[in-house]
């Protein structure tokens, strides 16, 4: 995958090439506000950047490059909250909340990202992460040695994800077809 | 999660396939953005110091000119206050997470670490925030009533406000401690499970 970089700045560059769109798509699952978000994004890279100097290849740079920005959008995610004061749910309480929404699914692409993105927004930091990590493809157990869980405990999560996204998306899904 | 159902294939390449901007920053412009954040750093550092400064200068001026020597001593416990003060701030600030750290820890350590740091300066608000002021303030009331003891109402009713605010700071602060602390609990128990 990576061409052996040595230096920070060669590690950065790599990444950065490779992961660009990921890190943008993350930002946009924890900032609704574009000019935020540019901002969020921004930190990240920095971060990342400066994250390499230290890097001594004990895990990957894909699980490197995801916990580096996950970390700084949970941070982003904390300091946010003492401004604004919406709640942040567990893939738990997410279940039962859907059950007592109005069943208005999504007809085309865009509303279902939309619709998807204030799923992601609302949920606590960790369950964010793991739903993210889902999105990008990643298997279990990459999920788990970035999140910090067990592949057990990501798979239990994995699959109330599923269901939250069968209630939610089916009618859609149908309709798109 | 190989075999994906088709509302769930669906989902992840909408995800995937979103539009984005394409944003690409250069090593030039990283380089130049991280040297403006540590500028930004220093700046909102540097406010606070000289809002101490400012405070110093006033207790100093008060410590010079005082006649009473009640009110020069509470003046002076008011200066060594805020300067533990200033040396509190000046440590927690430096205690951050810098980035090498944040690409070892896992979401759920670097999380609870964040909350657990947070928690912590709440709790102790008092100890390193409140407290110190408060001899000072005390021997500046005591002095006060003593100087003008036409005026105890006045010095009575100062005090009450001063102590309603420090008191109202540490009610917030350890509520807030808390509610971080549940968070916390809740980080502990899905460790537990691994």
């Amino acid at each position: 995958m990576l061409a052996q970089p040595s230096t920070q700045d060669d590690l950065y560059r790599d990444a950065a090439d490779l992961y660009a769109a990921a890190l943008e798509r993350l930002a946009h699952a924890y900032e609704a506000d574009a000019e935020v978000r540019r901002d969020l994004l921004q930190d990240i890279h920095i971060a990342l950047w400066r994250s390499f100097a230290g890097f001594d290849g004990r895990c990957s740079v894909r699980t490197w490059v995801y916990r580096v920005a996950h970390n700084i959008a949970v941070s982003h995610v904390i300091s946010q909250r003492r401004k604004k004061s919406q709640a942040l749910v567990g893939l738990e309480e997410l279940e039962s909340v859907s059950d007592h929404r109005e069943a208005e699914l999504a007809a085309d692409r865009r509303h279902s990202l939309e619709r998807l993105l204030e799923l992601i927004q609302r949920l606590k930091p960790l369950d964010r992460q793991v739903m993210l990590a889902y999105f990008e493809g990643l298997d279990a157990a990459s999920i788990g040695e970035i999140v910090g869980i067990s592949a057990g405990n990501v798979a239990t999560k994995i699959h109330r994800i599923k269901r939250i996204l069968a209630r939610q998306f089916q009618e859609g899904g149908r309709r798109d077809e | 999660m190989t075999n994906e159902s088709p509302p769930n294939d669906r989902l992840k390449n909408i995800w995937q396939n979103q539009p984005t901007e394409g944003i690409h920053l250069s090593i030039d412009e990283i380089r130049r953005r991280a040297g403006k954040l540590q500028t930004k750093v220093y700046w909102r550092n540097a406010r606070e110091y000289a809002a101490a400064l400012i405070v110093l200068g006033f207790f100093g001026l008060g410590f010079w000119h005082a006649t009473d020597a009640l009110v020069r001593f509470a003046e002076g416990l008011i200066i060594a206050g805020t300067l533990y003060v200033m040396w509190q701030l000046h440590g927690r600030g430096a205690a951050k997470s810098v980035p090498t750290e944040m690409g070892v820890a896992s979401g759920l350590e670097y999380y609870r670490r964040e909350l657990e740091r947070q928690r912590d300066l709440l709790r102790s608000v008092w100890s390193w925030y409140l407290g110190p002021m408060v001899p000072g303030l005390v021997v500046l009331m005591v002095a006060r009533a003593r100087i003008a003891p036409g005026h105890l109402g006045r010095v009575a009713l100062s005090s009450a406000v001063i102590a309603l605010v420090f008191v109202s700071v540490w009610w917030l602060n350890h509520w807030a401690a808390r509610k971080l602390q549940s968070r916390i609990d809740e980080l502990n128990a899905l460790e537990a499970q691994r």
